[in-house]
């Protein structure tokens, strides 16, 4: 199931000491889907950063659960995303030398020895659901960006995290490509329960999301929840 | 208190000692390793890296292994010489000629390279032949020559002393025959007149009424012997219009004992004792104001003793070559994972613990350096294998390449030390800010 989302008095700070984002208060609910939206620079990829505890200096609390990840030291952090939080990014960040199956189950070179063939399973089975052939032997070089970015978001699914961060997981596809992968990312987040972050200025993310969030200047300008 | 380590040190045979310095020079390397990638697996990754800008890496191998190459392939050429030119020497016990240089007398007599140098009369050789415990007293008469073979006289004795059997024909019987080395581009049957002096200096017509007949032929014996023709030493003479050693009367004779009357003399003697301890009574006897007695060995022990000194500046040069390539090798490590940065942050965005990500640029920078020094062991024997090509076919002394314990200690020092220094770029790029490298 999803994990909750609490976060209050968050200030997070450039290298310059300016304030980058403030979020005063913001629950998000388990398993909803959250889009994030706004202008470039606004400070949207800093909020999805800071929720995955990789904010550089920040203030407050960011509670997920009853995990207070801001509380956290470095390793615990780290710990926490490994268990906790799947990423996907704009550009997909695939080592472009391995297959899709290399790809989606990186997180179990560093997951503890009983847990890998499991992550492996698990990522051979969300490639599979995300219609990639999981035994090809291509490497990811020679994918589309739509398959691509399906290797990632099986890379976020491996370790079978309650949550899913995304920034601009469409922004590098053209419209059918785009369209295809956010029902996709959508469904798969649904029937799993997991609770889905998207920053996306793809009114596609926006519609099949329950809630969404706009984040001017640093702030949250408006905050609209679907029935 | 590390006495007893000293002592049981000591007391290993020497094979031993030299692999378990091997092992402990590696040691560092090994250790690091396990104590870096303990519990992770960070090879597909490594993989990933290698393949990504292979160009690079390929080019830093190569760096690496030509470093290690010229430090392997000092070491190697250098002991090979030093076996080759030993091993030319080996037949040599003792040389008696008249004073002068020692070296030089070592080069004509032992190498064969051409040199004007005074004789030993006739009484002087007799008086060798006949001195106690002598059992071989050959004249090396040198100084002719047949196209670029030098032509020797000599006794039969001697041919025998240098190859126990001929690989082909006989010992030579009357004036005019000739035994040959095994690299002589004649065959059995073959007539050439000599020419006196050697190579440019030879003047082929000076002999045209005199004509050997080849009539054997030696086996190898790895030295520049193999290019020589060994004649009876009576020809040498005769081809000068000189007497031959024996009486008018038994003017056909071959071979010792030689009337010193008639005996017009020889650069060289060899000297061969019936006990090896006699040979050092024997060059004390003919070390006199008239005649030089030396060990050839010995002399080119000395000789190899100044190349030791070169061998060592050239192994102080071989190891800044490789401080500096090190230090290249390390900078530009610091550059490649500055292109594996994104990478990098990537697995710490997903969570990756800082021992894993240090696993995988400490794996990529050692795979980079192991590959590196096993292909510069590679690079350096086949340079070897080149450089002693040349030599033996310059200098008929053959030199073999191997490869042996002190190239494999260079090497596992090398890695051991590149390998513990390639922690810094790791430590570097684990300094880097995970979001920034993120945003690219
Ligand atoms: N480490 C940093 N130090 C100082 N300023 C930073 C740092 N990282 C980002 N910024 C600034 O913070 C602001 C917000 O950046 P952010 O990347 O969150 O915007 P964004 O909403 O994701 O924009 P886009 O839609 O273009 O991706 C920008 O002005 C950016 O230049
Ligand atoms: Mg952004």
């Amino acid at each position: 199931m999803g994990l909750a989302l609490a976060i209050s008095g968050l200030a997070v700070s450039g290298r310059d000491s300016r304030t980058l984002l403030a979020v005063p208060d913001l629950e998000v609910a388990p398993g909803s889907c959250v889009a994030v939206k706004g202008p470039s620079g606004a400070g949207k990829s800093t909020f999805l950063f800071a929720c995955a505890g990789l904010a550089g200096t920040a203030s407050g609390s960011i509670v997920w659960g009853d995990t207070d990840i801001l509380a956290l030291g470095i390793q615990k952090r780290a710990a926490f995303r490994r268990s906790a939080i799947g990423l996907v990014f704009q550009d997909f960040l695939l080592f472009e030398e391995l297959s899709a199956l290399a790809n989606a189950a990186l997180p179990g070179a560093f997951a503890p020895a009983g847990a890998q063939k499991a992550m492996r399973l698990r990522a051979a089975s969300v490639l599979e659901r995300l219609g990639i052939a999981p035994l090809g032997a291509r490497t990811v070089e020679s994918f589309s960006g739509g398959e691509r970015q399906r290797v990632a978001i099986a890379r976020a699914l491996a370790s079978d995290p309650d949550v899913i961060l995304a920034d601009e997981p469409t922004a590098s596809l053209d419209r059918k490509a785009a369209d295809a992968l956010v029902d996709d990312l959508v469904r798969l987040a649904r029937t799993d329960g997991k609770t889905l972050v998207a920053v996306s200025h793809d009114s596609a993310v926006h519609e099949r999301a329950d809630r969404v969030i706009e984040i001017i200047d640093g702030q949250i300008a408006s905050d609209t929840t679907y029935a | 208190m590390l006495d007893p380590v000293f002592m049981v040190w000591d007391g290993l045979p020497v094979a031993a000692q030299d692999a378990l310095l091997f092992v402990l020079l590696l040691l560092p390397a090994v250790l690091v390793g396990l104590l870096v990638v303990l519990g992770f697996r960070p090879m597909t990754l490594v993989r990933a890296m290698m393949w990504r800008f292979k160009w690079t890496n390929l080019l830093f191998i190569a760096l690496i292994a030509v470093s290690v190459g010229i430090g392997v392939g000092l070491i190697a050429q250098e002991r090979g010489l030093r076996q080759g030119t030993a091993r030319a020497a080996d037949k040599f016990d003792l040389v008696v000629s008249a004073p002068g240089s020692e070296i030089t007398m070592l080069f004509a007599a032992v190498y064969l390279q051409p040199s004007d140098v005074p004789l030993l009369t006739g009484a002087q050789y007799n008086a060798i032949a006949n001195a106690e415990n002598v059992a071989l007293a050959a004249p090396i008469a040198f100084g002719d020559s047949y196209r670029s073979a030098p032509v020797v006289g000599t006794t039969a004795d001697f041919v025998l002393h240098m190859t126990d059997e001929l690989a082909d024909g006989r010992l030579f019987e009357v004036h005019t025959d000739a035994v040959i080395g095994a690299n002589v581009a004649l065959a059995l049957g073959d007539r050439f007149s000599p020419a006196h002096g050697v190579a440019g200096a030879a003047d082929d017509s000076a002999h045209a009424h005199f004509e050997y007949e080849v009539v054997g032929r030696m086996q190898p014996t790895g030295s520049p012997w193999d290019k020589a023709i060994l004649v009876p030493v009576e020809a040498v003479w005769e081809v000068h219009g000189l007497p031959n050693g024996h009486a008018p009367d038994d003017a056909g004779r071959i071979g010792p004992p030689f009337l010193a009357e008639q005996f017009p003399g020889t650069p060289a003697v060899l000297v061969r004792a019936e006990e090896l301890w006699a040979n050092y009574a024997l060059r004390s006897q003919f070390t006199t104001d008239e005649t030089m007695a030396f060990f050839p060995g010995a002399v080119l022990a000395s000789l190899h003793g100044l190349m030791g000194d070169v061998r060592e500046v050239m192994s102080v040069m071989a190891i800044v070559t490789q401080v500096l390539v090190t230090a290249g090798v390390l900078a530009g490590l610091v550059i490649l994972t500055r292109l594996f940065a994104r990478r990098l942050a990537l697995l710490r965005a997903l969570g990756a613990p800082r021992r894993f990500v240090f696993s995988v640029i400490w794996s990529y920078a050692s795979v980079l350096i192991g590959s590196g020094a096993v292909l510069g062991i590679v690079v350096g024997l086949a340079a070897t294998e080149a450089i002693s090509r040349i030599v033996t076919a310059r200098t008929d002394i053959l030199v073999r390449s191997s490869l042996g314990w002190p190239e494999l200690h260079l090497v596992a020092a090398f890695v051991s030390v590149t390998v513990v220094l390639a922690l810094t770029p790791a430590f570097i790029a684990l300094s880097r800010p995970v979001v920034t490298d993120l945003r690219g």
